[in-house]
């Protein structure tokens, strides 16, 4: 088990390494000047080119005939390497502190929006397989199908105005109300205002989470209980299923101690890779939601051209992507005694 | 459990006791270190914070003393004397004096002062913008600055210039405690800094994404605040500010699209406010097109364009349309041999074109905007109405847009676009600051056309000592640039914001944002 860690911990710093170059070049290649966009409508190519030099983008990309370290990418690695993701083109702030603010909004997003999918989606499949052909059946399979074809913003906005307009029963955006401040610890909105004793901040911002948690979570939702179903229906017909059911036991038992867990190891397979997909889905999310994460704040130094908070960004997220998918793998031989890793 | 939820309904209601008033902002501000900005939401939150050395006197862009309570140039304009508020302090209780606004000029201007951080990512371009470039450039407009006592600082020109003080009260340009400067360092500006002004309100937090949070200044020396707490919150989505506004989570919010001024004005709850026009949305047309380049043809395009009927259409009557590059508060400067309307004749259009060898009509490009702003907030639809129109003389448009910084990018690259939508929004109230943004020698290469006379009568408008003296000036300048046809006015437009009823004493700048303490929010539950 540690020599596999160490060898799946090398191969993501390698993939690491080769996503530092490839967005490196790709923010680089995407037409648009940094310079003109924070100029605006203003910039005029004499602006521009002095403040292309003052940010130092006039350098070049890799190497330097007269001073070889003097180039942007060997400068920008070099840095990495300490751990200076850079600042912000624009605000001049330090990338990594924006990451280490941004990202528990995020991740308390995406962890909030895999809940609903879980415990919507995953009883909804197991319904749906063990009533095969029901009302049930067709309703799960009509939820996922929404789900999976909802565009998030659309959903979004709906939730937003019928329930924080309409109804007023829930906030129509942002994480917190203004009458609440909290103080960060673990920069988790919900878990601070406990740790802090304000239990008023803490079920506000759980009020706050809903909504953006729903229209994030639509689409996984979907997904977790159409697998379910699938996983569940494959597993159900398996023979020592039916043995299980000849020996006697409760359809409950047979379902939850012998087929439910088998059926699991593709969800599980499935909710690694949606953690990609939830930080892709938290651009549209947090932008309609006020949602104060990674993704509206990658989105906007994309429109900016504001290149090492892209770099930082996509660095981040491909390192979030590749540590969920090694707890997923782990996860494996927990549920399945058959999978060892040596 | 019967303890917990009576500490949370306790500390719910001693939160909403206080009087705090929320502004829903249109993103979050980039920095809150004056002088290193250019965007609309850090200006508005700097407003707060900071005073400048002039100001604006509410709801107009006339000059009114700030922590300068007078200013007076030379004979030739080529010194400008600030005499300083005396007994004012900054937030942290260190003095505003002489010292410190040379602190703050400096460090914006002198590219190697120690406390201007450009080695750490500084770049204070809007001083380039709007002041010719920095310290030793030729084309900076600032020569020195020299303190001449403990409250007088006179700033030495390099060319005569009569918007010195204009410029200074943009509000890009508040005045910052350079104890704190020094104490944060290179961190100043950023959400884990305290950003220190002598401002009505005092800097509490900054939670990154979400909100600004301040306090009132209870010492300060002008109108004092009339909350307990100013929250301005980043709402980017404008949308999502109205639904905010309706659901009462906001009291009040800019940059409404102008399609919700229906939904405003059907809510009881809710006061549709129209910020003072002072912008200009545009088209540009470049001379280096075959066509375009020919007097009678860019005259005709202006003729065919019904321009009224496109300001009602889609601004939902919060834009007007005139012949003049300058919005409606700057009419002074207009020349009265101009007229005040475009003349649309489609049939004397037409003939114009075929005067001009091209009865037949020609193929064209119209690039749009692909983003909205105030001066153009749906840019695709107004730009196929400018192709319909245009389509009836025979010339045929093709719409096309790119990303927004590409686009901003492209448009200066020769060959350039052939017509394209584009407008500016007033830093300060004068006509330099239109003219100069987009005619003269500091222009965009977009539609190159840069007669001598223009650059001139420029010249001359920003040494002009008098309004009469400036208005002779830009009156040439109008009638030049009506007559080129090289920019088409399109609109004026009147940004919409909005307030819940129970808001009092806002009075909108024309400049896009204001300092806050004259609000207050009696009624508000």
């Amino acid at each position: 088990m540690g020599s596999y860690l160490i060898r799946r911990l090398a191969r993501t710093l390698l993939v690491m390494l080769g996503i530092s170059l490839v967005v490196f070049v790709f923010v680089r290649s995407i037409p648009g000047d940094p310079a003109v966009a924070m100029l605006g409508e203003r910039a005029t190519p004499a602006a521009a080119a002095a403040l292309r030099e003052q940010l130092g983008l006039n350098k070049p990309w890799f190497f330097n005939p007269a001073n070889p370290l003097d180039a942007q990418y060997p400068k920008y690695i070099t840095a990495l390497v300490r751990g200076d993701l850079g600042t912000g083109l624009k605000s001049n702030i330090p990338v990594l502190d924006d990451l280490k603010s941004r990202f528990p909004a995020t991740a308390e997003l995406s962890v909030a929006a895999l809940l609903v999918a879980l415990i919507v989606g995953m009883p909804a499949g197991i319904l749906a397989a063990l009533r095969r052909n029901s009302i049930w059946d067709n309703l799960a399979t009509t939820i996922s199908l929404l789900g999976v074809s909802m565009p998030v913003f659309w959903l979004g906005l709906l939730l937003s105005y019928f329930f924080g307009v309409k109804l007023g029963i829930l906030p129509p955006s942002g994480r917190l109300g203004t009458e609440f401040d909290i103080a960060p610890l673990t920069g988790f909105n919900v878990l601070d205002a406990l740790l802090r004793g304000q239990p008023a901040a803490a079920w506000d911002a759980v009020r706050h989470l809903i909504l953006p948690a729903i229209a994030l979570g639509s689409i996984p939702l979907a997904i977790v209980a159409r697998i379910t179903r699938s996983s569940m229906l494959d597993v159900l017909n398996q023979d020592y299923v039916r043995t299980a059911r000849a020996k006697g036991l409760t359809e409950r038992t047979v379902t939850t101690k012998h087929a439910l867990r088998n059926a699991l190891l593709p969800v599980v397979t499935v909710i690694g890779l949606q953690a990609g997909a939830l930080l892709g889905g938290a651009v549209l999310t947090e932008t309609i939601f006020s949602w104060p994460g990674l993704g509206s704040w990658v989105y906007d130094a994309i429109s900016q051209r504001d290149y090492p908070i892209i770099q930082g960004g996509v660095i981040f997220a491909a390192l979030v992507v590749s540590v969920v998918n090694l707890l997923v793998d782990l996860s494996y031989a927990a549920l399945d005694p058959r999978i060892q890793y040596s | 459990m019967k303890k917990l939820l009576l500490t949370a309904l306790l500390s719910t209601l001693s939160a909403a006791s206080a009087a705090t008033l929320v502004f829903g902002g249109n993103g979050e501000p980039v920095s809150l270190e004056s002088g290193n900005i250019t965007d609309g939401i850090s200006i508005l939150v700097q407003r707060q914070i900071y005073d400048t050395l002039v100001d604006f006197e509410d709801g107009t862009t006339n000059l009114k003393p700030g922590l300068a309570t007078k200013w007076t140039a030379n004979a030739n304009n080529t010194a400008w004397t600030f005499s300083l508020r005396k007994g004012v302090r900054f937030h942290d209780g260190s003095a505003m004096n002489a010292d410190a606004v040379i602190f703050n000029l400096s460090r914006w201007w002198d590219k190697s002062h120690p406390y201007g951080f450009r080695d750490q990512g500084r770049t204070f371009e809007i001083v380039g913008e709007l002041l010719g470039g920095y310290k030793g450039d030729a084309t900076a407009v600032i020569k020195n600055i020299v303190k001449v006592d403990e409250y007088t600082v006179r700033v030495d020109l390099n060319k005569p210039s009569s918007v010195l003080p204009d410029v200074l009260a943009a509000g890009y340009f508040g005045i910052a405690s350079p104890t704190a400067i020094k104490k944060d360092g290179a961190k100043y500006g950023t959400p884990a800094s305290k950003p220190v002004g002598t401002g009505p309100f005092i800097f509490q937090s900054w939670r990154t994404g979400d909100r600004v949070t301040l306090l009132p200044n209870k010492l300060y020396w002008g109108e004092k605040a009339k909350v307990d707490q100013l929250v301005i919150r980043s709402i980017k989505d404008a949308s999502q500010r109205l639904n905010e506004l309706k659901a009462g989570t906001i009291d009040f919010a800019n940059d409404l699209t102008p399609d919700s001024l229906k939904s405003v004005q059907g809510d009881k709850n809710l006061v549709a406010v129209k910020r003072p026009s002072f912008n200009v949305g545009f088209l540009s047309l470049n001379n280096r097109n075959q066509y375009l380049k020919n007097d009678k043809v860019r005259q005709a395009i202006s003729m065919a364009i019904n321009k009224k009927e496109i300001a009602n259409a889609f601004w939902n009557g919060l834009g007007t349309s005139n012949a003049s590059f300058l919005p409606p508060v700057l009419a002074w400067a207009n020349s009265s041999k101009v007229p005040a309307d475009y003349k649309f004749d489609p049939a004397a259009a037409k003939k114009m074109l075929a005067d001009a060898g091209y009865p037949n009509g020609f193929s064209i490009d119209l690039w749009y905007m692909p983003v909205s702003r105030p001066y153009f907030p749906t840019p695709k639809p107004i730009a196929e109405a400018i192709a319909a129109d245009l389509s009836a003389i025979g010339v045929k448009v093709n719409l096309k847009t790119e990303d927004w910084a590409k686009y901003l990018q492209d448009r200066n690259k020769e060959p350039g676009f052939d017509m394209y939508m584009i407008g500016w929004t007033g830093d300060y109230g004068d006509p330099d600051n239109f003219y100069g943004a987009y005619y003269g020698a500091n222009a965009s290469d977009d539609i190159n056309w840069n007669p001598a006379n223009v650059e001139t009568l420029l010249q001359q408008g920003r040494a002009a000592a008098t309004q009469a003296a400036k208005a002779k000036v830009y009156q040439q300048l109008h009638e030049i640039t009506y007559n080129a046809a090289y920019r088409i006015p399109m609109v004026h437009s009147n940004p919409l914001a909005a307030a819940r009823s129970y808001v009092k004493g806002w009075t909108p700048s024309p400049l896009g944002s204001e300092p806050f303490n004259t609000i207050s929010v009696p009624g508000k539950k």
